[in-house]
């Protein structure tokens, strides 16, 4: 009984009942009518529910873009439509120990064990009809001895010598030199020591300096030139290019076209210990521990980090590089998007052997043979046609569509309350005259009116500016029904006994109307707000699903379903429109479960009493 | 009754007029210039002081120097034409010339409205079939386990934008299930003719349909019942059953006669929606009407096209308007229009 009594006036203390237990009677007269409007709000469940969930997810979109920092540039080819995924750096368990080789593609892993035995891990569906991870029969009998994964196949080579591709051979990804053909054909080994890939080509090393190229010549340059042959120690791809390590200690360029790894190559690199490359750089050490970086350098990537000791090997991903130092310490810099120049701090505690780069991901074997990744580890709702994580657009376009939501609402309250006022206060010719406009916009048809404003203005504005169009012609197309509720409601108060009194008092009629009669009907306005804003978001997307709203790349939920109406989008690519569906849905079913919820509670006759 | 009629319809006049002056307005913020367009191909070929000279010939031809209320007044048609000296406009009949079609636009648009009416009467018809039965029955059982259900179901309904449902539609029938065909609105290549045709047709739109009917059923149902419930509380309700009326004649001929004022004229203005079409439908669903046509027209800056058929809406929201009032005085001999 006294614990009873306890929370009760707790309770009673909170809603501002000061301690004291009142009767019913007292209780009815007392209540003031927002208090009663709260308290009837919470007793209805499904009102409370809609707006616990939307609360969470208001919080969501408002907070999460600070953690989820999205870059309006950003696009990845190499990452387009990949599903909700996080096991692109899951080496299996069967290898884990016992690495000879890991070659990490665009989404997915690929590695050798020392019995050549070949494993993929993440996502090896390169297009919508290539599998990578489809490894060919005679590959899967074979004892791999080499493997590199470019940005559509795999090339591996096996101990007997045999070169083997597959994945996209469209563009002559596997039509092997004649030299290694003939080879192959008279069972002659040619002794290969390194393979790797790039842009749809693919380059062999073999142990007496001979290298091979073959693949897409029109984009790749696989032409080598003859004086090299026989000299050659190693080699990097970068996407389009190959550069080699002489037996010398110096760099040549093998290819014949000039781009800007040829034409930016440093002068007098020599006593080069270890050489790799990124998508569009050249990295190179020599003896003394000095790394050169050119190509077209971005993202800072030729920013060398201060290092401890000296650098004895250097790795490249697509976008960054990765060092071995001589004390075993690892360092990553260049492009961090992924994390994937981030070393994680348990990798410099151990011993580490060698490490394993490319693209967004890095595999250090330590020199127990474990396997340690940091890196792309895969994304949580997937990724759009153009590359882009899902999660982040998702969080971005929320705050988009919210803030363009409220703000349409908060013009079209402004519209209506004034001219509401004035319409049913004034009465007469202004309230007919304001009337008949309500009707006419009230009537139009409202998504074509609002498409061919937002064609013809829309032509001559900026993407912000844009923005800013769709946030008015929503608020002025949609004022009409805030307008015919408050002249109602001002039409009916006008009559009651506090107006009269005002009136004697000789207030003026400006102040009846906005701070007399208007505080009187606020909680039917916030009801009517509250449906507007669903209405609003609503409009807004449908806006933008048809090209017409807010354009790309800024996100909304909107604009980030068009071009799902397709069957292969829905079916194949389901990522790409059902986290935004269901996200955007739940959202609206909230807020009008919260309008709805607001009406019943306003409105005293459903109080049964 | 006569003189109200023609009150509105005066009204209605200026509103029209009012309102086509803006959008003409509005359209005319596009930077185009048919004359610089036209002589463009003989660019070329003149030298340049004749070439601004028949430049200006053509603006003046054209009238594009001509304020605004002017050149609206030669598109309406009250004043004549420049170029051919002969009234040319809107209340003449001519619409303007669709650049993507490459015909005057009162010539595309029929067949397009074909299309869309054929597919909204059955998405019309089919609602109302469900959706008044339905929230008759939820406001005689209020508070009951379907009503609350329902209340649900419909707050869904009309929460959830139509292209999503359409895209839940799609997946699951056409998809999935591989009911209905995913697009379009008949078997490419196949020349059926008669009821082979018609069924072809039908057995296309069927999907738009039901995503249609889906779509409205939220917003309909808790009209029908919101009326029926207001209709249900009157004391002439309480009359009847005192009397000792059966509850089907005081349901369907006292309560439903009365809610049905409310809902006749949103059933009217449904029925004026017919003509208009959904452009967001027919887009999602490659469906060859008005609102594809009208979205095609400003995908490719066909402004005249769409200048029109937004005219075409206008007009149609207009009567619907007119319809609504007048529906008033005909459903409720109470109502008195006229005074």
């Amino acid at each position: 009984m006294k614990k009873e009594n306890k929370i009760a006036s707790f309770f009673g203390r909170l809603f501002g009942n000061r301690n004291k237990q009142l009767s019913f009677m007292e209780e009815e007269q007392l209540q003031s009518p927002t208090r009663m409007i709260v308290r009837n709000f919470m007793s209805n469940k499904l009102g409370m529910t809609g707006l616990i969930i939307f609360l969470c997810i208001f919080l969501f979109v408002m907070i999460g873009p600070k953690f989820f920092v999205l870059d309006l540039s950003y696009q990845d080819n190499t990452q387009t439509n990949v599903p909700p995924i996080s096991t692109m750096l899951s080496v299996p368990d069967e290898l884990d120990g016992n690495v000879k080789d890991i070659t990490p593609g665009t989404t997915y892993g690929v590695g050798i064990d020392n019995d050549g035995k070949i494993y993929t891990w993440g996502y090896t569906r390169v297009t919508s009809v290539i599998d990578v991870g489809e490894i060919p029969k005679e590959v899967q009998k074979a004892h791999i001895e080499h493997i590199a994964a470019g940005y559509d196949h795999i090339a591996a080579i096996d101990d007997k010598g045999n070169v083997y591709v597959w994945g996209s051979d469209r563009l002559g990804q596997d039509r092997l030199p004649d030299k290694i053909v003939s080879a192959m054909n008279m069972k002659k080994n040619l002794n290969f020591k390194q393979l790797e890939a790039g842009f749809q080509f693919t380059a062999a090393l073999t142990e007496d300096g001979y290298l091979y190229a073959w693949g897409n010549g029109n984009m790749a340059d696989i032409e080598i030139k003859e004086e090299y042959q026989g000299r050659i120690e190693k080699i990097a791809l970068t996407t389009y290019s190959c550069v080699a390590l002489l037996d010398d200690g110096t760099v040549v360029y093998t290819g014949i076209k000039n781009n800007a790894i040829h034409d930016q190559m440093p002068e007098g690199l020599t006593n080069i210990v270890d050489i790799s490359a990124t998508g569009n750089t050249v990295a190179v050490v020599n003896e003394n521990g000095k790394i050169t970086i050119w190509g077209n350098i971005s993202d800072g990537i030729d920013q060398v980090p201060e290092m401890a000791a000296k650098p004895v090997e250097l790795y490249g991903g697509l976008k960054h590089y990765t060092a071995l130092l001589e004390n075993g310490e690892v360092i990553s810099w260049g492009n961090d998007v992924h994390k994937q120049a981030t070393v994680p701090a348990a990798v410099n505690e151990k011993d580490i052997e060698t490490v394993f780069a490319g693209f967004y991901q890095n595999y250090a074997i330590t020199t127990d043979g474990e396997t340690e990744t940091w890196g792309l580890k895969g994304y949580t709702l997937g990724t759009d046609d153009l590359g882009r994580d899902i999660l982040t657009r998702l969080v971005n376009a929320g705050q988009v569509t919210m803030t363009v939501g409220a703000i349409a609402v908060v013009i079209s309250l402004i519209i209506g309350i004034i001219l509401g006022g004035i319409a049913g206060y004034f009465g007469g010719w202004t309230d007919m005259i304001v009337m008949r406009i309500a009707e006419v916009i009230g009537g139009l048809p409202f998504i074509p009116f609002a498409m061919i404003l937002s064609a013809i203005i829309g032509t001559r504005i900026s993407v912000e500016q844009r923005m800013y169009l769709i946030m008015v012609v929503l608020g002025v197309l949609s004022w009409p029904p805030t307008c015919r509720l408050i002249r109602a409601q001002i039409l009916s108060q006008r009559e009651q006994e506090y107006v009269t009194a005002a009136q004697a008092m000789g207030v003026r009629e400006k102040s009846i109307v906005f701070r007399h009669i208007l505080p009187n009907v606020l909680s039917l306005i916030l009801v009517s707000a509250t449906l507007d804003f669903a209405t609003c978001m609503l409009t807004e997307s449908t806006l933008s699903y048809l090209g017409f709203g807010i354009a790309p790349p800024t996100p909304t939920w909107g604009n980030m379903l068009n071009g799902a109406n397709n069957s292969i989008v829905i079916q194949q690519y389901w990522w790409r429109w059902v986290f935004t569906a269901a996200i955007f849905g739940v959202c609206t079913i909230c807020i009008n479960l919260v309008g709805d919820a607001l009406r019943d509670a306003v409105d005293p006759k459903s109080n049964g009493r | 009754m006569a003189k109200y009629v023609l009150k509105r319809i005066g009204y209605m006049v200026i509103v029209f007029f009012v309102v086509s002056f803006l959008m003409y307005s509005i359209y005319n913020l596009i930077p185009t210039d048919p004359a610089r367009a036209e002589l463009e191909p003989l660019k070329m070929s003149l030298k340049p002081e004749e070439y601004e000279e028949r430049y200006q010939q053509l603006r003046d031809e054209y009238g594009l120097d001509d304020p605004i209320p002017i050149r609206y007044a030669r598109w309406m048609g009250f004043m004549k034409d420049k170029q051919t000296d002969t009234y040319h406009g809107m209340l003449q009949g001519y619409f303007g010339y669709s650049s993507l079609y490459k015909k005057d636009v009162s010539v595309v648009i029929p067949e397009r409205m074909e299309n869309t009416i054929f597919i909204n009467i059955f998405s019309t018809i089919l609602a109302l079939a469900i959706t008044i039965p339905l929230g008759i029955y939820c406001a005689v059982h209020k508070k009951g386990k379907v009503d609350n259900a329902v209340q649900v179901v419909t707050i869904i309904g009309y929460s959830i934008p139509v292209y999503i449902i359409a895209l839940i539609f799609i997946w699951f029938f056409a998809v999935t299930f591989e009911i209905f065909p995913v697009s379009g609105s008949q078997t490419p290549g196949a020349s059926y003719t008669g009821i082979r045709q018609f069924l072809d047709r039908l057995y296309y739109i069927s999907l738009p349909v039901i995503v249609m009917t889906f779509g409205s059923l939220g917003g309909m149902t808790r009209y029908v019942r919101a009326a029926m419930i207001e209709a249900l509380s009157m004391d002439y309700i309480r009359t009847a059953r005192a009397k000792g009326l059966r509850e089907k004649v005081v349901i369907y001929s006292h309560a439903w006669r009365n809610a049905l004022l409310p809902v006749i004229t949103v059933i009217i203005s449904w029925f004026l929606g017919i003509f208009g079409g959904s452009v967001i439908i027919e887009n999602t669903f490659g469906l060859n009407g008005m609102g594809a046509l009208y979205y095609a027209g400003l995908m490719n800056r066909d402004y005249e096209l769409a200048l029109a058929i937004q005219m075409f809406y206008i007009v149609v929201s207009l009567i619907g308007q007119l319809v609504t009032d007048l529906s008033y005085g005909f459903v409720d001999p109470r109502v008195r229009i006229d005074k």
